[in-house]
Protein backbone atom coordinates (compact mmCIF):
# COMPACT_ATOMS: atom_id res chain seq x y z
CA UNK A 1 0.00 0.00 0.00
CA UNK A 2 1.45 3.40 -0.96
CA UNK A 3 2.75 5.19 2.12
CA UNK A 4 0.98 8.55 1.50
CA UNK A 5 -2.33 6.73 1.22
CA UNK A 6 -1.60 4.84 4.42
CA UNK A 7 -0.87 8.01 6.35
CA UNK A 8 -3.89 9.77 4.90
CA UNK A 9 -6.18 6.90 5.89
CA UNK A 10 -4.81 6.78 9.42
CA UNK A 11 -5.12 10.55 9.80
CA UNK A 12 -8.70 10.34 8.56
CA UNK A 13 -9.63 7.60 11.01
CA UNK A 14 -7.91 9.28 13.94
CA UNK A 15 -9.61 12.52 13.01
CA UNK A 16 -12.97 10.82 13.08
CA UNK A 17 -12.16 9.19 16.36
CA UNK A 18 -11.27 12.47 17.99
CA UNK A 19 -14.03 14.66 16.59
CA UNK A 20 -17.17 12.61 16.38
CA UNK A 21 -19.28 12.17 19.50
CA UNK A 22 -19.36 8.63 20.85
CA UNK A 23 -22.04 7.17 23.07
CA UNK A 24 -22.40 7.65 26.79
CA UNK A 25 -20.37 5.50 29.14
CA UNK A 26 -20.11 5.67 32.90
CA UNK A 27 -17.28 7.90 33.98
CA UNK A 28 -17.71 7.99 37.74
CA UNK A 29 -20.35 8.09 40.40
CA UNK A 30 -21.13 9.46 43.85
CA UNK A 31 -20.97 7.38 46.00
CA UNK A 32 -18.02 5.91 44.13
CA UNK A 33 -18.30 2.44 42.68
CA UNK A 34 -17.51 -0.23 45.26
CA UNK A 35 -16.62 2.25 47.98
CA UNK A 36 -17.92 2.66 51.52
CA UNK A 37 -19.57 5.82 52.83
CA UNK A 38 -20.14 6.59 56.49
CA UNK A 39 -23.80 7.54 56.25
CA UNK A 40 -26.56 6.73 53.83
CA UNK A 41 -26.48 9.20 50.91
CA UNK A 42 -29.53 11.29 50.03
CA UNK A 43 -29.02 10.60 46.34
CA UNK A 44 -26.94 8.69 43.83
CA UNK A 45 -25.37 10.64 40.99
CA UNK A 46 -23.74 9.18 37.89
CA UNK A 47 -21.57 11.09 35.41
CA UNK A 48 -21.34 9.86 31.84
CA UNK A 49 -19.10 10.71 28.95
CA UNK A 50 -21.87 12.02 26.70
CA UNK A 51 -25.20 13.76 26.88
CA UNK A 52 -28.12 11.54 27.76
CA UNK A 53 -31.66 11.23 26.47
CA UNK A 54 -33.75 11.73 29.59
CA UNK A 55 -36.74 9.77 28.32
CA UNK A 56 -34.82 6.51 28.16
CA UNK A 57 -32.33 6.88 31.02
CA UNK A 58 -32.95 5.67 34.54
CA UNK A 59 -31.40 4.60 37.83
CA UNK A 60 -32.76 2.14 40.34
CA UNK A 61 -31.20 1.46 43.75
CA UNK A 62 -31.94 -1.55 45.94
CA UNK A 63 -30.85 -2.42 49.46
CA UNK A 64 -29.41 -5.71 50.68
CA UNK A 65 -32.92 -7.15 50.93
CA UNK A 66 -33.56 -6.31 47.29
CA UNK A 67 -36.08 -3.56 48.09
CA UNK A 68 -36.19 -0.40 46.01
CA UNK A 69 -34.91 2.58 48.00
CA UNK A 70 -34.91 5.17 45.22
CA UNK A 71 -37.68 7.68 44.63
CA UNK A 72 -38.37 6.33 41.16
CA UNK A 73 -37.81 9.71 39.52
CA UNK A 74 -34.48 9.93 37.74
CA UNK A 75 -33.25 13.43 36.95
CA UNK A 76 -31.14 13.90 33.84
CA UNK A 77 -29.12 16.99 33.12
CA UNK A 78 -26.69 16.87 30.23
CA UNK A 79 -24.32 14.01 30.94
CA UNK A 80 -25.33 13.72 34.59
CA UNK A 81 -28.06 11.55 36.05
CA UNK A 82 -29.30 11.44 39.67
CA UNK A 83 -31.95 9.79 41.77
CA UNK A 84 -33.04 10.63 45.31
CA UNK A 85 -32.89 7.90 47.94
CA UNK A 86 -35.24 7.28 50.83
CA UNK A 87 -33.64 7.16 54.27
CA UNK A 88 -31.72 3.93 54.71
CA UNK A 89 -29.43 2.20 57.15
CA UNK A 90 -26.05 0.53 56.95
CA UNK A 91 -25.47 -2.26 54.48
CA UNK A 92 -24.89 -2.96 50.81
CA UNK A 93 -26.73 -1.08 48.10
CA UNK A 94 -26.91 -1.96 44.44
CA UNK A 95 -27.24 0.62 41.70
CA UNK A 96 -28.64 -0.41 38.31
CA UNK A 97 -28.50 2.12 35.52
CA UNK A 98 -29.56 2.29 31.93
CA UNK A 99 -29.00 5.18 29.56
CA UNK A 100 -29.56 6.15 25.98
CA UNK A 101 -27.09 8.62 24.60
CA UNK A 102 -27.97 11.28 22.06
CA UNK A 103 -26.42 9.17 19.28
CA UNK A 104 -28.90 6.31 20.02
CA UNK A 105 -26.54 3.88 21.76
CA UNK A 106 -28.03 2.15 24.78
CA UNK A 107 -25.84 1.27 27.72
CA UNK A 108 -26.57 -0.50 30.96
CA UNK A 109 -24.63 -1.53 34.00
CA UNK A 110 -24.66 -2.01 37.73
CA UNK A 111 -22.44 -1.60 40.76
CA UNK A 112 -22.59 -1.65 44.53
CA UNK A 113 -21.57 0.59 47.40
CA UNK A 114 -21.59 0.15 51.14
CA UNK A 115 -23.01 2.29 53.92
CA UNK A 116 -21.37 2.01 57.30
CA UNK A 117 -18.40 -0.22 58.00
CA UNK B 1 -8.73 -13.60 13.15
CA UNK B 2 -8.27 -16.69 11.14
CA UNK B 3 -5.61 -18.88 12.68
CA UNK B 4 -4.15 -21.01 9.99
CA UNK B 5 -1.04 -22.81 9.01
CA UNK B 6 0.27 -22.65 5.49
CA UNK B 7 3.34 -23.84 3.74
CA UNK B 8 5.29 -21.77 1.33
CA UNK B 9 8.08 -22.45 -1.04
CA UNK B 10 10.91 -19.98 -0.54
CA UNK B 11 14.08 -20.65 -2.43
CA UNK B 12 13.13 -24.27 -2.67
CA UNK B 13 12.50 -24.72 1.03
CA UNK B 14 9.21 -25.36 2.74
CA UNK B 15 8.63 -22.55 5.18
CA UNK B 16 5.99 -22.89 7.87
CA UNK B 17 4.14 -19.62 8.17
CA UNK B 18 1.53 -18.32 10.53
CA UNK B 19 0.02 -15.28 8.85
CA UNK B 20 -1.47 -13.11 11.56
CA UNK B 21 -4.63 -11.55 10.25
CA UNK B 22 -6.23 -8.84 12.38
CA UNK B 23 -8.80 -10.11 14.81
CA UNK B 24 -12.12 -8.36 14.71
CA UNK B 25 -15.37 -7.90 16.59
CA UNK B 26 -15.59 -6.26 19.94
CA UNK B 27 -18.67 -7.21 21.88
CA UNK B 28 -20.76 -5.79 24.70
CA UNK B 29 -22.84 -7.98 26.99
CA UNK B 30 -24.40 -6.04 29.86
CA UNK B 31 -21.61 -4.73 32.04
CA UNK B 32 -19.04 -6.62 30.00
CA UNK B 33 -17.08 -5.23 27.11
CA UNK B 34 -15.04 -7.80 25.22
CA UNK B 35 -12.31 -5.92 23.35
CA UNK B 36 -11.16 -7.05 19.93
CA UNK B 37 -8.26 -9.34 20.69
CA UNK B 38 -5.24 -9.63 18.42
CA UNK B 39 -4.76 -13.37 18.27
CA UNK B 40 -8.19 -14.90 18.09
CA UNK B 41 -11.51 -13.51 16.99
CA UNK B 42 -13.96 -12.29 19.57
CA UNK B 43 -17.34 -13.79 20.31
CA UNK B 44 -19.54 -11.08 18.81
CA UNK B 45 -20.23 -9.08 15.69
CA UNK B 46 -19.95 -5.36 15.07
CA UNK B 47 -18.95 -2.65 12.61
CA UNK B 48 -15.23 -2.13 12.92
CA UNK B 49 -11.91 -1.72 11.23
CA UNK B 50 -8.58 -3.18 12.24
CA UNK B 51 -5.87 -1.22 10.55
CA UNK B 52 -3.07 -1.67 10.72
CA UNK B 53 -2.12 -4.91 12.38
CA UNK B 54 1.62 -5.45 12.22
CA UNK B 55 3.70 -8.35 13.43
CA UNK B 56 7.23 -9.64 13.26
CA UNK B 57 8.59 -13.04 14.17
CA UNK B 58 10.93 -15.80 13.02
CA UNK B 59 9.31 -18.89 11.57
CA UNK B 60 9.88 -22.38 12.90
CA UNK B 61 11.75 -23.56 9.83
CA UNK B 62 15.38 -24.56 9.80
CA UNK B 63 16.90 -22.18 9.01
CA UNK B 64 14.18 -19.86 10.22
CA UNK B 65 12.92 -16.90 8.22
CA UNK B 66 12.07 -13.44 9.53
CA UNK B 67 8.42 -12.81 8.68
CA UNK B 68 6.72 -9.43 8.91
CA UNK B 69 3.07 -8.85 8.14
CA UNK B 70 0.87 -5.81 7.79
CA UNK B 71 -2.81 -6.46 7.54
CA UNK B 72 -6.23 -4.93 7.71
CA UNK B 73 -9.76 -6.16 8.17
CA UNK B 74 -13.13 -4.49 7.82
CA UNK B 75 -16.31 -5.87 9.32
CA UNK B 76 -19.81 -4.71 8.40
CA UNK B 77 -23.02 -5.69 10.11
CA UNK B 78 -25.75 -6.70 7.72
CA UNK B 79 -28.23 -7.12 10.56
CA UNK B 80 -27.77 -6.59 14.29
CA UNK B 81 -26.51 -10.16 14.67
CA UNK B 82 -24.90 -10.93 11.31
CA UNK B 83 -21.73 -9.44 9.87
CA UNK B 84 -19.35 -10.01 7.00
CA UNK B 85 -15.64 -9.28 7.40
CA UNK B 86 -13.04 -8.83 4.69
CA UNK B 87 -9.35 -9.17 5.45
CA UNK B 88 -6.04 -8.95 3.65
CA UNK B 89 -2.43 -9.38 4.70
CA UNK B 90 0.80 -8.29 3.05
CA UNK B 91 3.79 -10.42 4.02
CA UNK B 92 7.50 -9.68 3.92
CA UNK B 93 9.78 -12.69 4.17
CA UNK B 94 13.38 -12.07 5.05
CA UNK B 95 15.96 -13.95 3.03
CA UNK B 96 17.45 -17.19 4.26
CA UNK B 97 20.56 -16.33 2.31
CA UNK B 98 21.69 -12.80 3.34
CA UNK B 99 22.77 -12.12 -0.22
CA UNK B 100 19.28 -12.81 -1.57
CA UNK B 101 16.40 -10.41 -1.85
CA UNK B 102 13.70 -12.28 0.11
CA UNK B 103 10.08 -12.36 -0.96
CA UNK B 104 6.98 -10.37 -0.32
CA UNK B 105 3.36 -10.28 -1.45
CA UNK B 106 -0.25 -10.55 -0.43
CA UNK B 107 -1.71 -13.51 1.37
CA UNK B 108 -5.02 -14.81 0.11
CA UNK B 109 -8.03 -12.59 0.70
CA UNK B 110 -10.28 -13.76 3.51
CA UNK B 111 -13.98 -13.37 4.09
CA UNK B 112 -15.78 -14.28 7.30
CA UNK B 113 -19.52 -14.65 7.71
CA UNK B 114 -20.45 -14.48 11.37
CA UNK B 115 -23.72 -14.77 13.25
CA UNK B 116 -24.32 -14.10 16.93
CA UNK B 117 -26.31 -17.03 18.22
CA UNK B 118 -26.84 -16.24 21.86
CA UNK B 119 -26.27 -13.50 24.39
CA UNK B 120 -27.02 -13.63 28.12
CA UNK B 121 -26.53 -10.28 29.84
CA UNK B 122 -26.89 -11.57 33.41
CA UNK B 123 -24.10 -14.10 33.00
CA UNK B 124 -22.07 -12.06 30.51
CA UNK B 125 -22.08 -14.92 28.06
CA UNK B 126 -22.14 -14.73 24.29
CA UNK B 127 -21.73 -17.29 21.52
CA UNK B 128 -21.41 -16.93 17.75
CA UNK B 129 -20.79 -19.14 14.77
CA UNK B 130 -18.97 -18.28 11.59
CA UNK B 131 -17.57 -19.48 8.32
CA UNK B 132 -14.27 -18.13 7.07
CA UNK B 133 -13.27 -18.53 3.46
CA UNK B 134 -9.71 -18.05 2.29
CA UNK B 135 -9.91 -17.37 -1.41
CA UNK B 136 -7.27 -19.51 -3.07
CA UNK B 137 -5.13 -17.92 -5.75
CA UNK B 138 -5.87 -14.36 -4.67
CA UNK B 139 -2.48 -14.06 -2.98
CA UNK B 140 1.11 -14.61 -3.93
CA UNK B 141 2.53 -18.13 -3.93
CA UNK B 142 5.96 -16.74 -3.05
CA UNK B 143 4.74 -15.95 0.49
CA UNK B 144 2.79 -19.16 0.91
CA UNK B 145 -0.67 -18.26 -0.36
CA UNK B 146 -2.43 -21.45 -1.39
CA UNK B 147 -3.90 -21.77 -4.89
CA UNK B 148 -7.06 -23.35 -3.47
CA UNK B 149 -9.81 -22.18 -1.13
CA UNK B 150 -9.87 -23.09 2.54
CA UNK B 151 -13.14 -23.18 4.46
CA UNK B 152 -13.14 -22.85 8.25
CA UNK B 153 -16.39 -23.16 10.18
CA UNK B 154 -15.81 -21.80 13.66
CA UNK B 155 -17.56 -21.49 17.01
CA UNK B 156 -16.78 -18.46 19.19
CA UNK B 157 -17.68 -17.83 22.81
CA UNK B 158 -17.06 -15.30 25.57
CA UNK B 159 -17.79 -15.41 29.27
CA UNK B 160 -17.31 -12.69 31.85
CA UNK B 161 -17.18 -13.48 35.54
CA UNK B 162 -19.25 -10.53 36.69
CA UNK B 163 -21.83 -12.94 38.12
CA UNK B 164 -19.47 -14.17 40.83
CA UNK B 165 -20.49 -13.50 44.45
CA UNK B 166 -19.29 -10.49 46.42
CA UNK B 167 -16.63 -12.55 48.18
CA UNK B 168 -14.90 -12.94 44.80
CA UNK B 169 -15.48 -9.40 43.59
CA UNK B 170 -11.85 -8.91 42.55
CA UNK B 171 -12.24 -11.78 40.09
CA UNK B 172 -15.28 -10.21 38.42
CA UNK B 173 -13.22 -8.22 35.90
CA UNK B 174 -11.87 -11.52 34.53
CA UNK B 175 -13.26 -12.82 31.26
CA UNK B 176 -12.39 -15.66 28.95
CA UNK B 177 -13.01 -15.99 25.25
CA UNK B 178 -12.31 -18.82 22.87
CA UNK B 179 -12.77 -20.18 19.41
CA UNK B 180 -12.65 -23.59 17.81
CA UNK B 181 -12.54 -23.91 14.04
CA UNK B 182 -11.93 -26.68 11.56
CA UNK B 183 -10.02 -25.67 8.46
CA UNK B 184 -10.91 -27.72 5.40
CA UNK B 185 -8.76 -27.15 2.31
CA UNK B 186 -10.59 -27.21 -0.99
CA UNK B 187 -7.93 -29.53 -2.35
CA UNK B 188 -6.66 -32.70 -0.67
CA UNK B 189 -3.19 -32.70 -2.21
CA UNK B 190 -0.91 -31.01 -4.67
CA UNK B 191 1.49 -32.96 -6.85
CA UNK B 192 4.52 -31.28 -8.32
CA UNK B 193 6.31 -32.90 -11.23
CA UNK B 194 10.01 -32.48 -11.90
CA UNK B 195 12.99 -34.11 -13.53
CA UNK B 196 15.66 -35.92 -11.58
CA UNK B 197 18.94 -34.23 -12.57
CA UNK B 198 20.89 -37.47 -12.20
CA UNK B 199 18.66 -39.99 -13.92
CA UNK B 200 16.64 -37.63 -16.11
CA UNK B 201 13.46 -39.39 -15.05
CA UNK B 202 10.25 -37.59 -14.23
CA UNK B 203 9.60 -37.29 -10.49
CA UNK B 204 6.39 -36.55 -8.65
CA UNK B 205 6.28 -34.87 -5.24
CA UNK B 206 2.91 -34.91 -3.49
CA UNK B 207 2.00 -32.64 -0.60
CA UNK B 208 -1.15 -33.43 1.32
CA UNK B 209 -3.09 -30.47 2.67
CA UNK B 210 -4.21 -31.28 6.20
CA UNK B 211 -7.50 -30.46 7.81
CA UNK B 212 -6.54 -28.34 10.76
CA UNK B 213 -8.17 -27.66 14.10
CA UNK B 214 -7.73 -23.93 14.71
CA UNK B 215 -8.27 -23.29 18.36
CA UNK B 216 -7.38 -20.75 20.94
CA UNK B 217 -8.51 -18.62 23.81
CA UNK B 218 -7.88 -15.59 25.94
CA UNK B 219 -7.99 -14.73 29.61
CA UNK B 220 -8.29 -11.04 30.27
CA UNK B 221 -8.61 -8.69 33.23
CA UNK B 222 -10.63 -5.57 32.47
CA UNK B 223 -9.58 -2.46 34.35
CA UNK B 224 -12.55 -0.56 32.84
CA UNK B 225 -14.82 -3.20 34.34
CA UNK B 226 -13.05 -2.93 37.68
CA UNK B 227 -13.65 0.81 37.81
CA UNK B 228 -17.24 0.91 36.62
CA UNK B 229 -18.70 -2.24 38.14
CA UNK B 230 -16.53 -3.44 41.04
CA UNK B 231 -14.54 -0.71 42.74
CA UNK B 232 -13.32 2.73 41.71
CA UNK B 233 -9.80 2.85 43.13
CA UNK B 234 -9.15 6.38 41.97
CA UNK B 235 -6.35 5.25 39.67
CA UNK B 236 -4.92 7.56 37.00
CA UNK B 237 -7.25 7.54 34.03
CA UNK B 238 -4.76 5.77 31.75
CA UNK B 239 -4.85 2.62 33.87
CA UNK B 240 -8.64 2.54 33.85
CA UNK B 241 -8.51 1.87 30.10
CA UNK B 242 -6.19 -1.14 30.19
CA UNK B 243 -7.07 -4.77 29.60
CA UNK B 244 -4.06 -7.00 30.28
CA UNK B 245 -4.53 -10.41 28.73
CA UNK B 246 -2.93 -13.64 27.58
CA UNK B 247 -3.95 -15.24 24.33
CA UNK B 248 -3.24 -18.67 22.91
CA UNK B 249 -3.49 -19.36 19.18
CA UNK B 250 -2.98 -22.98 18.24
CA UNK B 251 -3.22 -25.19 15.17
CA UNK B 252 -3.46 -28.96 15.22
CA UNK B 253 -3.54 -30.96 11.98
CA UNK B 254 -6.28 -33.54 12.36
CA UNK B 255 -6.76 -35.33 9.06
CA UNK B 256 -4.94 -35.85 5.78
CA UNK B 257 -1.69 -35.44 7.70
CA UNK B 258 0.55 -37.80 5.73
CA UNK B 259 3.06 -35.09 4.82
CA UNK B 260 2.30 -32.46 7.45
CA UNK B 261 2.45 -34.50 10.62
CA UNK B 262 0.13 -33.91 13.55
CA UNK B 263 2.15 -31.69 15.81
CA UNK B 264 0.35 -28.76 17.36
CA UNK B 265 1.92 -25.40 16.69
CA UNK B 266 1.09 -21.92 17.82
CA UNK B 267 1.94 -19.12 20.18
CA UNK B 268 1.13 -17.85 23.66
CA UNK B 269 0.65 -14.10 23.55
CA UNK B 270 0.81 -12.01 26.72
CA UNK B 271 0.01 -8.37 26.17
CA UNK B 272 -2.24 -5.44 26.90
CA UNK B 273 -5.02 -3.54 25.14
CA UNK B 274 -5.82 0.12 25.76
CA UNK B 275 -9.54 0.59 25.28
CA UNK B 276 -11.11 3.90 24.36
CA UNK B 277 -14.61 4.83 23.35
CA UNK B 278 -13.89 4.90 19.62
CA UNK B 279 -10.71 2.95 19.14
CA UNK B 280 -8.31 0.65 20.89
CA UNK B 281 -4.64 -0.15 20.63
CA UNK B 282 -3.06 -3.46 21.56
CA UNK B 283 0.38 -5.01 21.67
CA UNK B 284 1.37 -8.57 22.49
CA UNK B 285 4.43 -10.78 22.51
CA UNK B 286 4.33 -13.90 20.33
CA UNK B 287 5.91 -16.76 22.29
CA UNK B 288 6.15 -19.96 20.21
CA UNK B 289 5.05 -23.09 22.06
CA UNK B 290 7.72 -25.25 20.39
CA UNK B 291 10.53 -25.07 17.85
CA UNK B 292 8.16 -25.82 15.00
CA UNK B 293 6.15 -22.73 15.91
CA UNK B 294 8.99 -20.25 15.80
CA UNK B 295 12.56 -19.69 16.77
CA UNK B 296 12.25 -16.53 18.86
CA UNK B 297 9.74 -14.27 20.56
CA UNK B 298 7.89 -12.07 18.10
CA UNK B 299 5.62 -9.11 18.54
CA UNK B 300 2.22 -8.01 17.22
CA UNK B 301 0.49 -4.65 17.47
CA UNK B 302 -2.88 -3.41 16.30
CA UNK B 303 -4.91 -0.24 15.96
CA UNK B 304 -8.61 -0.96 15.93
CA UNK B 305 -11.53 1.39 15.27
CA UNK B 306 -15.09 0.99 16.50
CA UNK B 307 -17.06 2.18 13.51
CA UNK B 308 -20.34 1.82 15.40
CA UNK B 309 -19.10 4.56 17.72
CA UNK B 310 -17.30 6.69 15.17
CA UNK B 311 -20.28 6.91 12.83
CA UNK B 312 -23.32 5.40 14.58
CA UNK B 313 -25.82 6.72 12.04
CA UNK B 314 -23.76 5.92 8.96
CA UNK B 315 -21.28 3.17 8.31
CA UNK B 316 -21.49 2.07 11.93
CA UNK B 317 -25.05 0.82 11.88
CA UNK B 318 -26.44 -2.42 10.45
CA UNK B 319 -27.62 -2.27 6.86
CA UNK B 320 -30.95 -3.68 7.96
CA UNK B 321 -32.67 -3.43 11.31
CA UNK B 322 -32.21 -1.44 14.46
CA UNK B 323 -29.40 1.10 14.63
CA UNK B 324 -29.39 1.08 18.43
CA UNK B 325 -26.69 -1.06 19.94
CA UNK B 326 -25.24 -1.60 23.34
CA UNK B 327 -22.23 0.48 24.20
CA UNK B 328 -19.11 0.03 26.22
CA UNK B 329 -20.33 0.55 29.75
CA UNK B 330 -17.08 1.70 31.19
CA UNK B 331 -14.38 2.92 28.85
CA UNK B 332 -13.98 6.43 27.60
CA UNK B 333 -11.46 8.50 25.72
Amino acid sequence: MPRPFLFALMAFMLGLASEVQAHATLDHSEPRVGNTVATAPHEVTLWFTQKLESAFSSITVTNAAGERVDSGKTRVSGSQMSVTLRAGGPGAYKVNWRVLSSDTHATEGSFSFQVGH
Amino acid sequence: MFIRSTRAGLYGLAVALFPLSPALAHEIVGNRFFPATLGIDDPGVNDELSFPTVDSFKTGDDPSVRQRDISGEFSKRITEDFAIAFGSTYTFLGPIDPTSAGANGFQNLETTFKYRLFKNIEHEFVMSVGLSVEWGGSGSASVGADPFNTYTPTVYFGKGFGDLPDTLSWVRPVAVTGQVGYGVPGRNSTTTFGIDPDSGEVTADTEFHPRVLNWGGTIQYSMPYLKSAVVDLGLPDFFNHLVPLVEATLQTPIANTLTSGRQTTGTINPGVIWVGNKFQFGVEALIPINRQSGSNVGVIGQLHFYLDDIDPRGIGKPLFGNAVSAARPSARN
